[in-house]
């Protein structure tokens, strides 16, 4: 199963906040993919996830200044 | 006058491209000390301030310019930084921060950029200037540090020097976990330079360096300070409203300079958009810019003015300002981040039960 977040717009750290929020709606080995366009982003959302255990299974520029990332619950 | 414009621009250029381009955020960094007990960028921020101690001091010291602490005004300095922490929070970003989102293209920070000048301007020469003034009369005799405890400027930043030093070690020794990233598109130079995920401390080593740099700079034009941004900031517009060229300084190309040097650096690694926030984002924004310039106007100075330069200095002003300011940012984490989500999940508990 595959939640899709989608954050386009948000500022920085809303969209990690969400994400954080979303993740625990979802069961483990499920995945979420988050749309975002906030810069700081890039960085602290794929910090958060292997930090927090979780796999990075996609990751990916979408175009100016828009990203993807799919994260599969631990 | 192309002198000024020449230095401060490459200057801030040079920050504002290092800035993006390593994502050195303090808002975010003060903030995550609370909400994530992640103190990484607190660390970084020690890194650029005992970089640039050394290197200003030692400037001091072979006679290139003279440094005065002045005395220290006290009650505006707390009050004035715990608002402008406050601010940040509200507004997304530190003052230096919002520049270079703005250069990102970020409308919010555009809109958060015009109450910060507006406000800052009004503190400087506008209706606050007589409470501005009355606050900063309430002044403590001696602002610099050495000065207060009879000890050498060298001695302090020594201690300064061996604590960020053992820091750095603790932290660099510890295990850490593999971030993933993304597929690099790009070689050499252009990879590092356009697309790489910097290091905090290497950031912060190249933060430092740049303040350094900017107090001979702004010197030669007879601007006796290193990196400011506020009082630039609110020059720029009052020289807009008033057509006084003596609101124009080195300051005000230095944090231009911010913006086109994120700009640059955004355009070129794919990361320039104009985004336009949301209205709750918006206002936010917009408060958020309001209390910054009344916040880092009554203390004096920003993250930058009193976080990164005050500090360096080794004044009371600046490591104060530094602690109040990070009071004000997890005082607004707290309602902005914290309570919100107490409360839905209260609410949901309720619904379930």
């Amino acid at each position: 199963m595959k939640k899709t977040l989608e954050v386009m717009g948000m500022v920085c750290p809303f969209p990690l906040v969400e994400a954080k929020e979303a993740i625990k709606e979802i069961q483990t080995g499920d995945e979420l993919e988050v749309q975002f366009d906030c810069t700081q982003g890039t960085e602290s959302i794929p910090r958060w996830a292997a930090e927090a255990g979780h796999e990075v299974t996609a990751y990916e520029q979408l175009g100016e200044a828009a990203w993807t990332i799919t994260i599969k619950k631990k | 006058m192309l002198q000024m414009i020449l230095t401060g621009l490459l200057c801030g250029g040079l920050l504002g491209f290092v800035m993006q381009r390593g994502r050195f955020c303090l808002t975010g960094g003060f903030r995550d000390m609370y909400l994530a007990k992640d103190n990484r960028m607190f660390y970084a921020l020690l890194i650029a301030i005992a970089i640039q101690s050394v290197g200003v001091y030692t400037l001091i010291s072979l006679g290139v310019f003279e440094f005065s602490a002045g005395s220290l005004p006290i009650v505006a300095v707390i009050i004035g930084s715990f608002i402008f922490g406050i601010g940040i929070i509200f507004a997304g970003g530190c003052a230096t921060g919002t520049w270079y989102r703005a250069g990102e293209g970020l409308i919010g920070s555009w809109i958060a950029l015009a109450g910060y000048m507006l406000v800052a301007a009004m503190m400087k020469s506008g209706v606050l200037l007589p409470f501005d003034t009355a606050v900063k009369e309430i002044q403590v005799e001696s602002n610099s540090i050495a000065v207060t405890l009879g000890l050498n400027n060298w001695i302090l930043i020594a201690v300064l020097v061996a604590v960020v030093g053992f820091i750095v070690f603790r932290t660099l020794r510890k295990p850490t976990v593999k971030i993933p990233g993304l597929k690099p598109k790009k070689t050499g130079l252009a990879h590092i330079l356009f697309e790489k995920r910097w290091h905090p401390f290497v950031t912060a080593i190249l933060i430092g360096l740049i303040a350094i740099l900017a107090w001979p700079l702004s010197v030669a034009t007879g601007r006796i300070a290193g990196l400011g941004i506020t009082t630039p900031s609110a020059n720029i517009l009052q020289y807009l409203v008033t057509g006084e060229l003596s609101f124009i300084n080195w300051g005000v190309f230095l944090v231009l300079g911010i913006f086109l040097g994120s700009l640059f650096a955004a355009k070129m690694s794919g990361e320039f958009r104009f985004r336009l926030p949301d209205l709750k984002t918006t206002i936010n924004s917009f408060s958020g810019g309001l209390m910054m310039g009344f916040g880092a106007g009554l203390a004096g100075g920003c993250s930058i003015g009193n976080g990164l330069v005050m500090t360096a200095m080794m004044t009371w002003q600046g490591w104060i300002s530094l602690g109040f300011m990070m009071l004000g940012t997890w005082t607004a984490s707290y309602f902005v981040f914290v309570r919100p989500r107490k409360k839905t999940s209260q609410t949901a508990q309720a619904a379930t039960a």
